[in-house]
């Protein structure tokens, strides 16, 4: 299961309940409530100074959702995160890629690395602002970054765990023949499929 | 302006937002089976690109600002009880907005320049690499400063009608002496009010129970001003943008002038272009909806707004929010320093505080009006929640530092998050507006079968092409790109979001039919007639 995946089914889950509970509240309210509306409440509902206990109930929710977002979305659960921002070994290996009139310059073709080691990608244009992503042969994508042009060199480092081939695709608008910067098998990672 | 010259100054003003809503969503539409390579005989990859150069500029300040700018014309003199502070400014920003629009649609049309809205230098100016005409560059960069002149000059307007009628009773009261009325005084009293610097004021002094100013303002009128902070700060920064393409198009005119692209930084320029134009994305459209809901749900409901007093520092936390949250753009880019990235994510996530306690207020008025009689605007209004909810929520997942390193530039960005927010979130809060004032506008209601109608189209068609664009992004599919050697994997979710787009499209028909039906063509073509308003005067 790659990491796209489980997006996708966290954020059907979202989808669905927030649909679903709007389509909830449109019959509810429509009927008037058991009891009734209390008078004070129908009155002001939580219009005095300050917060209402149940809006800083929300409040606290919300605070508990944003908190285990960031934890889980910068934990090295991720992979981008793993590899950005907990990685303990160097490089093994330095790939250095120029972009120049719409073109990839591979240093080699196909560029081979090894599975389950840290390759740093070094990608630098000459003139416009590229993309650089590298996809999976089903079309899923592996990773990107942004080609800022010189004087920026643009780095990521990547852990490839399944040996195979991959492609290179500009993942960034840069002109009418943007589409064209697609290199087919640019990548054939090599080895034992993970460490 | 009397109450007759507002209408329709407003209706003028929404019937061209209209039509730029129809254009942007033509250009949407043939984009969607372009992608899908139709309509290839038609339509030249150059002209695909033209098109979604102008599609952005349509959508957002054809039809939501021109749309919002008629609504306010009316709602804020309307709420306030006073009238708009110039004419002539209302009337100008009118004709600027239309003119400019109109000039950035022609030159990408003809020309076919196409740098797109994010102008990532230096491709604006990158004539020979991406086969720019000069005067296309000139054509652009005059439209795109005309669109900023009109925004401005709404601004103004706006800010002025807002705080210039106190400082008038005040000069009347001090006998007209050693008291200036003026831009001056508009721009400390708005930023004063509107970032609350008289509360910090009074704490310093040690004033006790001190009232800050904002609660001299009715909260819709709160989000009005606030808002506009925003977008007198994108409109700035965007109008420099416009007039640095002018510049490097007339150098490329005069012989031997040519301007080399490398005087300007590259990732500078893209934290200040991300700055600016996230003020709207995350600023303007937050603010302004809010404003509208806040307005219109109570008035819809005829009981107070639930939250009343913590809903305008909601509407501060946005306006602060939006300062910070331009790196979320930029967590691709790895030049840009990490700590600027984090602070990008974390900020972000500060949009679901403000967000939902928005959403909160707005949906317990609703619940504590039980049983509520749903009327059109209202169902709009619930619909545009939807939207934002569902828009949002897949906006938060993809401006994390690790997700977006999956999700940057896919269809994911632009589907689920841009368009569900842009079509089911906003332009529904903005079909509420139009189904709320229409009856105050032309003394005629709206049919509300066709509304529902409209309503359902417009919301399954949006979800359905966000939805199946969304998850061709995840997929692996990008943005802002042809695949003219076959979609691929893609293109099934490309042939379900276009039957979104003409459910879309449906809806907006009926809509149509609606207001025909309703009032009339010779009373739409009225509209624009030097003559005497063919509206109705009566309000309801």
């Amino acid at each position: 299961m790659t990491i796209q995946n489980i997006i996708e089914l966290f954020y059907l889950t979202i989808f669905t309940t927030i649909i679903g509970f709007m389509v909830f509240f449109y019959i509810v309210t429509r009927k008037p409530p058991r009891g009734g509306v209390s008078a004070r409440e129908r009155a002001d509902g939580g219009a005095g100074r300050g917060m209402d206990r149940r809006e800083r109930q929300w409040l606290y929710f919300l605070i508990a959702v944003a908190l285990l977002g960031n934890l889980a979305t910068l934990s090295p659960l991720v992979p981008a995160a793993k590899n950005a921002l907990w990685a303990q070994e160097q490089p093994v290996k330095q790939v250095v890629i120029e972009v120049r009139d719409y073109k990839f310059i591979l240093p080699e073709k196909p560029i081979t690395i090894p599975a389950g080691v840290p390759v740093e990608f070094i990608v630098i244009s000459d003139d416009l602002t590229y993309g650089f992503g590298v996809f999976r042969k089903d079309g899923t994508m592996v990773f990107q970054m942004q080609v800022v042009p010189k004087p920026y060199e643009n780095r990521i480092t990547w852990v490839f765990e399944e040996p195979g081939h991959y492609d290179i695709r500009s993942t960034e608008y840069s002109g009418p023949k943007h589409p064209y910067m697609y290199i087919p098998d640019a990548i054939a990672v090599v080895g034992g499929g993970g460490r | 302006m009397n109450e007759d010259e507002r209408k329709l100054l407003t209706l003028r003003f929404v019937v061209v937002a209209l039509v730029f809503f129809a254009l942007a969503g033509l250009e949407g539409t043939i984009m969607r089976f372009r992608i899908s390579n139709m309509l290839t005989e038609f339509f030249t990859e150059k002209h695909f690109y033209a098109i979604m150069t102008a599609h952005p500029f349509v959508g957002i300040y054809g039809w939501a600002y021109m749309a919002v700018m008629g609504a306010f014309y009316f709602l804020v003199p309307y709420v306030l009880k006073r009238d708009i502070y110039s004419k002539r400014a209302a009337y100008a920003s009118f004709w600027l907005m239309t003119i400019g629009v109109a000039t950035v649609w022609a030159t990408t049309f003809i020309t076919h320049y196409a740098p797109l809205y994010t102008l990532y230098w230096p491709l604006p100016a990158a004539i020979e690499l991406a086969g720019w005409e000069p005067i296309s560059l000139v054509a652009f960069g005059l439209g795109a400063a005309l669109i900023i002149l009109g925004v401005l000059t709404f601004f103004f307007n706006m800010f002025a009608t807002i705080f210039l009628p106190v400082r008038q009773q005040e000069v009347v009261a001090n006998g007209g002496e050693n008291v200036r009325a003026g831009a001056a005084y508009v721009a400390k009293e708005l930023l004063v009010t509107a970032f609350n610097l008289d509360k910090l004021r009074a704490k310093i002094r040690g004033i006790p129970n001190y009232v800050e100013k904002v609660f001299n303002y009715p909260v819709f009128v709160v989000a009005v001003f606030r808002g506009c902070v925003d977008t007198t700060l994108n409109a700035l920064v965007m109008g420099g943008f416009g007039i640095l393409i002018i510049i490097f198009g007339l150098s490329y005119l005069l012989p031997g002038a040519g301007l080399s692209f490398n005087i300007i930084d590259p990732l500078i320029y893209k934290n200040v272009f991300w700055w600016g134009l996230d003020l709207i994305a995350d600023g303007n459209v937050l603010i302004f909806t809010a404003g509208t809901w806040y307005l219109l749900v109570p008035l819809l409901l005829g009981r107070p707004l639930y939250g009343e007093s913590v809903v305008r520092t909601v509407i501060l936390a946005d306006l602060v929010v939006s300062l910070f949250v331009w790196n979320h753009h930029m967590l691709a880019d790895t030049p840009q320093p990490l700590f600027l990235q984090i602070q990008g994510q974390l900020f972000t996530w500060g949009e679901l505080l403000t967000m939902g306690l928005t959403i909160f207020a707005v949906l317990m008025t609703i619940w504590l009006a039980r049983p509520v009689r749903y009327s059109a605007p209202l169902k709009f209004v619930l619909a545009s929640i939807l939207g934002y909810g569902i828009g949002g929520t897949a906006g938060i997942i993809q401006a994390n530092y690790s997700m977006n390193r999956y999700l940057h530039n896919t269809q994911w960005v632009i589907g689920i998050h841009g368009h569900v927010q842009l079509l089911v979130g906003l332009s529904l809060t903005i079909f509420a507006a139009i189904y709320a004032l229409f009856p105050m506008l032309t003394g005629k209601s709206l049919n509300e079968r066709l509304a529902d109608v409209h309503l359902i189209l417009m919301t399954v068609g949006g979800l359905v092409m966000g939805l199946s664009m969304g998850l061709a992004g995840s997929a692996g599919m990008l943005r802002r790109t042809l695949y003219p050697m076959g979609l691929g994997p893609y293109e099934p979710y490309m042939t379900v979001a276009i039957i979104g787009a003409l459910l879309m499209a449906a809806g907006f028909a009926v809509f149509l039919l609606n207001v025909v039906r309703t009032i009339g063509i010779k009373a739409l073509i009225g509209i624009f007639l030097p003559s005497k308003p063919r509206v109705a005067s009566k309000t309801v």
